[in-house]
């Protein structure tokens, strides 16, 4: 799996200072780009009560100008997520959203840990953990701006562009979750700091 | 031969510039006087296969080796993205399943649905459906192109389907020919008029004139629900071009006949309109989603034929010229001087016309056919020799009015500056209602062929071959005796057939040795109605560029289940 995100270090900025000032259940968003089809970009909330109502959408989409997202939410049970709810189209969650834009209203979620991951339609979930991965897991990843995503429209060959958003409102803390890869990328340069400075 | 249409004889009388516009008012006033009681609309509309969700039929078409494009439309009331599942199948049964997959539509796309299925095999017929909420389509048919070695191709060509003049009967025949490869269409697939400004059979969807997206897309949703068109659409993949009608009549690059600026909104935005409506509506691959009017492309059928099907409308054409010139009985003619001798008019646009030198100099099968709208060869209303002042040309808004464009063709058939010669060029054309084959010649009444003339007995002189197919169902001129038609082989003598009267389609049947046309008619557009004739078929010999008397062909034995 292509699991490389970038996410803008301005929307990083802003979610941060609303860990940081708020304890009860706040609204949050995210943006970045991915690069390919085979990317999933993953968000980790928290709820702190029982039956809160939480809303979680994309709009990005915007007519077309990027991919057509798609979101599956998790929980956290023992070490590993469990399916709680997925979403390719709905754009009743709120009136920024396109046709295509995904979303998620879910009224009753008990508090815990939660992961909200957004992938290219049709890249959804293999089953009900997400150790079970994603539909393109194992393909040979194409480049968003060179893919003909299924649900693109062949008179206008639109979304090509790369750029997502999330939005969750309702939770109490939320953050995105390095990917593996740039997790590990982030140790190597710990390391490479730490040995460089034992030897000098 | 189908028994003459139901038609007054009143004599043709032209008026204005161009002899569409004279089709078009004898047609009228023809239709308003010999309507009957037609059968009730909605047997008509009645389609065959009519899922709640689909009911606007399947459709396929700009087949290439390996794909090919499948359409449809999800009649949803609701306001939001409708996933649809598409299964390819090569079985009638959709057992043998090649591919399956997912895509989906939405309102600002009027609810179409388009999808490039890939990975096919060439020359392959294939059974195809759409899924969506729980309905099924009907079952379509298609077939990809060949590659290599090709020997036969067989395809229908039709043109000028005016729902408001009458029902679609040709359009059920070319889809019972299940030995067909593809369909062909030239153009004038609808019509903007509103109810009874042409034609008075079937009332139009909306009332008015279409300007708006809107008003274009309840047009082709209307076209859509036809029974007979939707049943050529299931069976057969098909290569579209439009003419004029599919924007505005007699449209050229920056406005139409039938368009008045200002009344009628910009040129710009109902063209854009129409057009968008066009992509969404019909089954065809866009080839530049930048500039939609950018429509010429080609297809490479095996090593037998190359389809070159051109854009003469909305990309480059200039305003077509008046005609000024009174002659009695015929209306306004013009002779090919002054403004008519104007180079830097063109019919093509600059990058089309150099694209389409590329084409025809490069292509390495047997035969060339060029997909047009406006006829090409010359068709004078007084004749005389190039040398003589060339006589009085017809109509402005064919190639007669664009001499010096026309003139940079014939340059690429017959190898001007150092270049081969093109051969084999067979033009297809549509538009004017009628059915038409000729010789082409630039200098048709001069008989010296070592002068560049054309010796109408032997064809010499004749630089390739155009086949005009009548329309499905717009009307012609009333010519019930022929005299017309033999007036204008009188004074056109590289025409060797005219038939003014009939409604129906052409056949073309391509081998490596010939190129054979036939013209097939319907008994009547006024109702519905299952009786087609042949009329007459010409040929034209490998090498030879020009025509040949032929014989109706034989169906292929065996052709591929036509969809159940």
């Amino acid at each position: 799996m292509q699991t490389l995100s970038f996410v803008r270090p301005a929307a990083i900025a802003t979610a941060l200072a609303f860990i940081g000032l708020h304890a009860q259940a706040a609204n949050f968003n995210f943006e970045g780009d991915i690069a390919y089809n085979t990317d999933v970009v993953k968000v980790a909330f928290t709820l702190n009560a029982d039956s809160s109502p939480v809303r979680l959408w994309t709009d990005s989409w915007t007519d077309g100008l990027n991919f057509d997202p798609t979101l599956t939410l998790w929980i956290k049970e023992g070490a590993g997520y469990s399916l709680v709810a997925a979403n390719d189209d709905d754009n009743t969650i709120d009136p920024t959203q396109g046709f295509y834009d995904a979303g998620l209203s879910l009224a009753t979620l008990t508090a815990g840990q939660y992961l909200v991951t957004l992938g290219a339609a049709p890249n959804e979930a293999n089953g009900t953990q997400l150790s079970q991965g994603f539909a393109l897991d194992g393909s040979t990843p194409t480049l968003i701006s060179q893919w003909n995503q299924p649900s693109h429209d062949i008179n206008a060959n639109d979304q090509k562009g790369t750029f997502w958003r999330l939005n969750l409102s309702g939770v109490d803390t939320a953050a995105t979750v390095p990917e593996p890869a740039a997790a590990a990328l982030l140790l190597a340069g710990l390391s490479a700091m730490l040995l460089s400075r034992r030897r000098q | 031969m189908g028994r003459p249409q139901r038609q007054t004889r009143q004599t043709p009388r032209p008026q204005g510039t161009n002899r569409r516009e004279f089709f078009k008012r004898s047609g009228s006033a023809a239709m308003v006087l010999a309507a009957g009681p037609a059968l009730p609309i909605g047997q008509a509309l009645a389609a065959t296969h009519t899922g709640k969700l689909f009911q606007h039929g399947v459709a396929s078409g700009d087949p290439l080796a390996d794909r090919v494009i499948l359409w449809t439309r999800v009649s949803s009331p609701r306001n939001a993205a409708i996933t649809v599942i598409y299964t390819v199948a090569t079985d009638p049964a959709l057992t043998q399943v090649v591919l399956r997959g997912t895509t989906k539509t939405n309102p600002s796309r009027d609810f179409t649905v388009k999808v490039d299925a890939g990975h096919l095999k060439p020359n392959t017929t294939y059974y195809y459906r759409f899924d969506a909420e729980g309905s099924s389509s009907p079952i379509g048919r298609t077939k990809t192109l060949p590659v290599g070695a090709t020997r036969h191709l067989r395809m229908a060509v039709a043109s000028c389907a005016n729902h408001a003049h009458g029902y679609f009967n040709a359009y059920r025949h070319i889809a019972e020919r299940a030995d067909l490869d593809l369909v062909m269409h030239l153009g004038d697939y609808l019509y903007e008029y509103g109810n009874g400004q042409y034609g008075n059979v079937r009332p139009t969807e909306p009332a008015t004139e279409i300007f708006t997206l809107s008003d274009y897309r309840q047009r082709h949703a209307q076209y859509k629900r036809d029974a007979d068109l939707q049943e050529a659409h299931r069976q057969h993949p098909w290569v579209i071009i439009w003419d004029d009608h599919e924007t505005a009549n007699d449209a050229y690059k920056d406005g139409a006949q039938n368009h008045t600026e200002g009344a009628e909104g910009t040129w710009q935005g109902r063209r854009a309109a129409a057009l968008q409506a066009y992509y969404e509506w019909m089954p065809v691959r866009p080839v530049d989603t930048s500039d939609l009017t950018r429509n010429h492309r080609a297809f490479q059928y095996g090593d037998l034929v190359d389809l070159v099907m051109l854009e003469e409308r909305l990309s480059g054409r200039s305003q077509q010229l008046q005609a000024t010139i009174p002659v009695p009985g015929l209306g306004n003619l013009f002779t090919q001087t002054g403004s008519f001798a104007d180079p830097t008019r063109t019919l093509l646009g600059t990058t089309q016309e150099a694209w389409l030198a590329q084409r025809l100099r490069g292509s390495a099968t047997r035969w060339r056919f060029l997909g047009q709208g406006v006829m090409f060869a010359q068709l004078k209303g007084v004749a005389a020799a190039n040398a003589a002042g060339g006589g009085l040309f017809l109509n402005s808004d064919q190639w007669d009015g664009y001499q010096p464009a026309r003139n940079r063709v014939y340059d690429i058939l017959k190898g001007a500056n150092g270049l081969p010669a093109v051969n084999n060029v067979v033009v297809l054309t549509g538009d004017i209602h009628s059915s038409w084959a000729a010789d082409l010649s630039q200098d048709p009444n001069n008989p010296t062929v070592a002068a560049g003339g054309y010796n109408p007995l032997t064809g010499e002189g004749s630089r390739a071959v155009e086949f005009v197919g009548t329309s499905i169902t717009s009307p012609g001129i009333a010519d019930p005796q022929g005299s017309t038609a033999a007036f204008l082989r009188g004074v056109n003598p590289h025409f060797k057939h005219i038939d003014l009267n009939q409604r129906g389609y052409m056949l073309i049947d391509a081998k490596p040795n010939r190129v054979v046309a036939e013209w097939w008619y319907v008994d009547t557009v006024a109702s519905i109605s299952h009786v087609q004739a042949f009329g007459t078929a010409l040929e034209v010999q490998d090498g030879s560029n020009r025509l040949a008397p032929s014989a109706q062909t034989t169906p292929r034995a065996t052709a591929p289940a036509l969809a159940p």
